[in-house]
C-alpha cells in the first residue's frame, strides 16, 4: 500500500472511469486481498486463484463504465464479479469439476478445507469459525463460494429442499451475531 | 408480501448468500424498491457477508499486480494508437448477475446429485487413469521418436564409418576430378581400390540434377569411354557411391545424362574429369 493518499469510494470510481492508473493501483492495493481470498476459497488452488484474480481486475478495469453507484457499493459490485468469475472457472474446467465432486462427496461435511483456508490466521475468522457450527459453515460456503443451488445443497446435506432456505437463514443470522461481537 | 414478511422469510439471507433463484431475486428486488426497510435489511446483511469475506482476505503474489498493470498499460497505449480491439462483448456476458440457477441447472443438478456416488468414483479414478494414460502415451511417443531418431543417427554413422573404412584402405587411390570449362566449380573424387579394383565416387560439389536426369561416371580406357554406372546425389549421408569395378583406366569423367544413363557420354554435359595416372 505505502501511499498516504486515501480516496473515498466516489473519488475512486471517478478516477477509474477517467482511466486513471494511479486510482487503479490504489484499488488493487486495497481490495486485492479480499478478492483473492474469494478466488482462493472458491478454487482452493493458489495458481488458478492468481490467474482468476487477474481476470477479475481486468473485468473491473474494463467494465467500470457499467458500475452504477445507485445500485450498490463498489465493493459489492467487485465481490460479485470476483465470485462469478471464480465460480465460472470452477464450473468450466473439467478437472475442477472433478475437484468439486470430490469436495461435495462424502467428505463435504468432514472437510475443513471447504470452510477454512489453512493459511488464514486472522483472529476474527478463527472466532467466527469456532462459533459457527460446521453445518452452518458448510451451507454458507457451498452457496456463497461454490455457487451451489438450493437443490444441490439439499442433496449434499441430505435435508429436505424446503428447509434449505430456513437453514441458510439461521446460519447467516448466527454468522451476523458472531460478527457483531468481533 | 409486506416488509416484515420479507425480512423474516429467509429471502434476504438466500439472496445475500447467492442461494436465491431468479424468481426469488425478482421478488426481493421488487420488495427492495417498494420498502426502504427491506432495502436497508438487505444492505446490512450484505455488509456483514462482506465482512465475513474480508476476514478471509489473503495477499496475492506481487506478480499478479505487475501483470495486470502491464496489460492495462498496453491496452491504454493501444487505445491511443487506435489499435485496441474491444473484448467486452465476450468478456462480460453477465458480470452483475447474482449466481442463480436456470432451468438447465436445475435439471443438471438433479441428475448430477443422483449420480454423485458413482460420479465421484468415476471422476476420481477415470481422471487419474486418463492422467496416467496421457502421461504414459506422451512418454511412449517421445521414447519412440527418440528411438527412431537414434536409429537414424546410427544408420548415418554406420554409412559414414563404412565410407571412412573404404577411403582408409592403403590400396585406395584417389582421383580428383575438377570442373570442366562450362562447370568450373564442379568437383568430384573417384576412389579406386588398386587391389580389389572397386570404384567409388564421392561428390564434392555437383549441382542437384533435374528429376529426369542422373549423373553417370565414365572411365576412359584406351581413349574410349566405358560406362561405370549412374548414381544419385540426393542422399547427403551417402558419401561414397559404389560404381562398377574396372581394372585400369586413364581418366574418369562425369556427365549428366537422362535417368538410367546413356550408352555413350553427352560430351557437352561433362561436368568433371580427372586423370587417373
Amino acid at each position: 500500500m505505502g501511499s498516504a493518499v486515501t480516496y473515498t469510494e466516489s473519488e475512486l470510481v471517478l478516477g477509474l472511469k477517467a482511466r486513471n492508473e494511479k486510482h487503479f493501483g490504489y484499488l488493487y492495493d486495497h481490495y486485492s486481498p479480499a478478492l483473492y481470498g474469494i478466488a482462493l476459497k472458491v478454487l482452493n488452488d493458489e495458481a488458478t486463484a492468481g490467474d482468476v484474480l487477474q481476470e477479475i481486475f481486468l473485468k473491473i478495469w474494463r467494465g467500470i463504465e457499467r458500475y452504477d453507484s445507485e445500485k450498490g457499493r463498489l465493493f459489492t459490485w467487485m465481490v460479485n464479479i470476483a465470485r462469478n468469475t471464480a465460480i465460472d472457472t470452477l464450473r468450466s474446467k473439467s478437472h475442477k469439476m472433478g475437484q468439486k465432486v470430490a469436495e461435495l462427496g462424502s467428505n463435504a461435511l468432514a472437510s475443513d478445507q471447504l470452510a477454512i483456508h489453512p493459511s488464514v490466521d486472522h483472529l476474527g475468522l478463527v472466532k467466527v469459525l469456532e462459533q459457527l457450527s460446521k453445518e452452518q459453515r458448510v451451507i454458507i460456503d457451498l452457496a456463497y463460494y461454490k455457487g451451489c443451488t438450493q437443490d444441490e445443497i439439499a442433496k449434499i446435506l441430505d435435508i429436505p429442499l424446503g428447509t434449505v432456505k430456513t437453514r441458510m437463514r439461521n446460519a447467516i443470522i448466527q454468522l451476523r451475531n458472531i460478527l457483531k461481537q468481533i | 408480501m409486506d416488509a416484515s414478511r420479507f425480512i423474516s422469510s429467509g429471502l434476504i439471507e438466500a439472496y445475500v448468500s447467492g442461494l436465491a433463484t431468479s424468481n426469488e431475486i425478482e421478488e426481493l428486488e421488487r420488495g427492495m424498491a417498494q420498502y426502504p426497510e427491506v432495502r436497508a435489511a438487505v444492505d446490512d446483511c450484505q455488509l456483514d457477508m462482506e465482512q465475513y469475506v474480508t476476514l478471509q482476505a489473503k495477499t496475492p503474489k506481487p506478480e499478479v499486480k505487475q501483470n495486470i498493470l502491464r496489460i492495462i498499460a498496453d491496452e491504454e497505449t493501444a487505445k491511443e494508437n487506435g489499435t485496441y480491439v474491444e473484448e467486452t462483448a465476450i468478456a462480460f456476458p453477465n458480470e452483475e448477475k447474482v449466481y442463480v440457477s436456470s432451468a438447465w441447472r436445475w435439471i443438471a443438478a438433479a441428475v448430477f446429485v443422483a449420480l454423485l456416488g458413482s460420479l465421484y468414483m468415476n471422476y476420481i479414478y477415470s481422471g487419474q487413469i486418463n492422467d496416467y494414460k496421457g502421461r504414459y502415451e506422451a512418454l511412449l511417443s517421445s521414447q519412440n521418436s527418440m528411438a527412431s531418431e537414434s536409429n537414424l543417427y546410427r544408420t548415418r554413422l554406420e554409412q559414414m564409418e563404412a565410407s571412412m573404412n573404404i577411403v582408409k584402405s592403403p590400396s585406395m587411390k584417389a582421383v580428383k576430378m575438377s570442373g570442366t570449362k562450362p562447370f568450373p566449380t564442379a568437383l568430384a573424387t573417384v576412389y579406386w581400390n588398386q587391389q580389389s579394383k572397386e570404384v567409388f565416387v564421392m561428390v564434392n560439389n555437383l549441382p542437384e540434377p533435374a528429376a529426369d536426369k542422373q549423373y553417370q561416371l565414365w572411365a576412359i580406357v584406351g581413349g574410349k569411354p566405358v560406362d561405370m554406372g549412374v548414381f544419385e546425389t540426393g542422399n547427403k549421408d551417402e558419401l561414397l557411391h559404389k560404381m562398377k569395378s574396372i581394372d585400369n583406366a586413364e581418366m574418369f569423367a562425369i556427365t549428366l545424362e537422362n535417368k538410367g544413363g546413356s550408352p555413350s557420354p553427352t560430351l557437352d554435359q561433362m561436368y568433371v574429369a580427372g586423370k587417373a595416372s
